[in-house]
């Protein structure tokens, strides 16, 4: 009987949990189908005539449009390079035996360590002082050193996972260090690579004081536009808000299966391991 | 077997190189432009020493800021973890295999998305007049309640977003960590008579240490990211009463007078007093996980 009682609580806690997920995301995403006076009710409104006005002004402001197609160039490149430096030194370090295997790994942590704000003041300066402020350039640059870390940091485990044995019947039959990189290392840990490739991108995507600090107009990402959009009139506007959360919200949310999933092999083999 | 390659080298000077270039000529920079008394208007600029530092130590909003940061830091970690374990464990206890994987993934979401969206759904569920959060307490007590403009209610109120994004991810870490662990220690536990929860605390919990203290470092790390959430929810307010260091130092840098020398000096104070506590810290924790 107690115990009967007890799995009840407990599943009315998982319940509320589940619930503060649910309900709000739920809730976001309705509001972004509401007009302005479904919205402004003392009471909840659960049925409403939906329409698309929210999310038809959204698509057509320039403002938005230009955000959009400056953070995909910004954090899309910005992830080809961290993966395309970070993914090689990853291998290096988790294979080669190296005197500076620990200051590397060390010196990579201790870059999330740095405030980001205590970067980006600097970097306004410094961008001003080169004439690439408010520039996607100056902004793939700055996030690079954030792909670059991150990417590091979760390919380092993932590359010990790949069975040294492969790679030494790759290196009996004839290959190079480098053709076993390429042609073994690479094809083989790459489920647990797309993972870490695809949470740089998450962050970076995400990222809001750099951005908000190094831009003013040309080159702001869409978190900046978003937030902007409590300043559109005197009444926050909060159909045409929601409508825009949920653009900024969705590309990240399409990764969630990969990122779930990785998220589990890494948390599994590192116990066993 | 190996043979002698320069493989390694390849890999990683170039790597470290733009890494290096990266994060020193910023760092470095920020103490230089702490040393000056540059404007964003006015790019003429002398050194003025410490001058900048001098004035953070009397500037009352600026220790108010590293109050307000502290106090961020204890209230966000600890509450995170504290909702974090507890919800593990009835997860692990009390559903089956399937719904818990359904429900991990479910609890990853607040993670994934963008802070700025994270704290826009939050304040719009706690808008005093049709936030649905607050719906409950205003059917209660018959008036409108803005909890993110009470100076009381304001950093409790954005400690719940974050909570609610670290929280639940770290509730799914946890369990799938109990999932690995091997199943003998715990019910000998159980052979032995203890109830569930003494075999959580005496067993399953310390067999977790190393991994549950890595997540209370992450957390503590994380936690300095605090920016976006405030920005969005209450912009440092009501008053002063939720500027955190990195928010006062923004707006000190751009907002209201575009004093960048004076930011960055705090941004200077902010790197080193992190770096140094994290390095300490995570040499310890290195340890622990060792024993």
């Amino acid at each position: 009987m107690a115990r009967g009682v007890s799995a009840f609580v407990a599943r009315a806690v998982i319940a509320v949990g589940a619930a503060s997920v649910v309900v709000p995301l739920l809730w976001t995403l309705l509001s972004g189908f509401k007009n302005r006076v479904d919205i402004v009710t003392p009471t909840p409104m659960l049925f409403f005539h939906p329409t698309l006005e929210n999310f038809l002004y959204v698509a057509e402001r320039e403002s938005v449009r230009t955000g959009l197609l400056n953070s995909i160039i910004v954090s899309g490149c910005s992830v080809l390079i961290g993966a395309a430096l970070g993914l090689p030194c990853a291998y290096a370090v988790a294979r080669y035996p190296m005197r500076f295997a620990h200051d590397i790994q060390f010196f990579v942590l201790s870059l999330r360590f740095l405030p980001p704000v205590a970067i980006a003041i600097p970097l306004i300066v410094i961008w001003l002082d080169v004439g690439l402020y408010d520039t996607r350039v100056a902004l793939v640059v700055t996030y690079s050193l954030l792909t670059l870390a991150t990417t590091i940091w979760l390919a380092i485990p993932a590359f010990k996972r790949v069975p040294a044995e492969i790679e030494e019947a790759a290196f009996v039959d004839g290959y190079g260090p480098y053709a076993i990189f390429f042609l073994i290392a690479l094809p083989v840990a790459w489920k647990s690579l797309i993972g870490a490739v695809v949470f740089s991108f998450v962050l970076v995507w995400n990222e809001f004081l750099i951005a908000l600090m190094l831009t003013t107009s040309d080159a702001k990402t869409l978190p900046v536009v978003a937030s902007e959009m409590t300043q559109l009139g005197r009444d926050v506007p909060w159909g045409i808000l929601n409508a825009s959360v949920i653009l900024l919200s969705l590309p990240p949310l399409l990764f969630l299966g990969v990122l779930s999933r990785f998220l589990s092999s890494a948390l599994k083999t590192r116990n066993q391991g | 077997m190996r043979i002698r390659t320069h493989l390694p080298f390849v890999f990683t000077a170039p790597t470290m190189a733009v890494l290096a270039v990266l994060a020193f000529v910023p760092t470095i920079d920020a103490v230089n432009i702490a040393l000056q008394n540059r404007e964003l208007s006015n790019p003429d600029s002398v050194y003025v020493g410490f001058a900048n530092f001098r004035m953070l130590f009397s500037d009352p909003r600026f220790l108010n800021s590293v109050w307000v940061s502290v106090e961020w830091e204890v209230i966000t970690v600890a509450a995170t973890m504290a909702v974090a374990i507890p919800l593990a464990i009835l997860m692990f206890e009390a559903t089956s295999p399937r719904a818990r994987n359904a429900l991990c993934v479910l609890f990853i979401v607040p993670a994934l998305l963008p802070r700025v969206s994270a704290a826009f759904v939050w304040r719009f569920a706690f808008h005093p007049l049709f936030g649905l959060a607050v719906y409950p307490l205003r059917l209660i007590t018959g008036h409108p309640i803005d909890l993110l403009a009470d100076p009381h209610t304001a950093m409790a109120t954005v400690a719940i977003v974050d909570v609610w994004q670290w929280g639940l991810l770290f509730a799914v870490i946890i369990v799938k960590l109990l999932e690995t662990l091997p199943r003998q220690p715990l019910e000998a536990a159980l052979l032995d008579h203890a109830r569930t929860w003494e075999v959580y605390a005496y067993v399953a919990l310390p067999m977790l240490r190393g991994a549950l203290i890595s997540l209370v470092f992450v957390k503590m790390v994380e936690s300095l990211r605090a920016f976006d959430l405030i920005y969005v929810m209450t912009r440092g307010g009501p008053g002063i009463s939720t500027e955190t260091l990195d928010m006062y130092a923004f707006s000190q840098g751009f907002i209201e007078s575009g004093r960048i020398s004076y930011a960055s000096s705090m941004a200077v104070l902010m790197m080193i007093a992190t770096t140094a506590a994290f390095t300490i810290l995570w040499r310890r924790v290195r340890r622990w996980q060792e024993v």
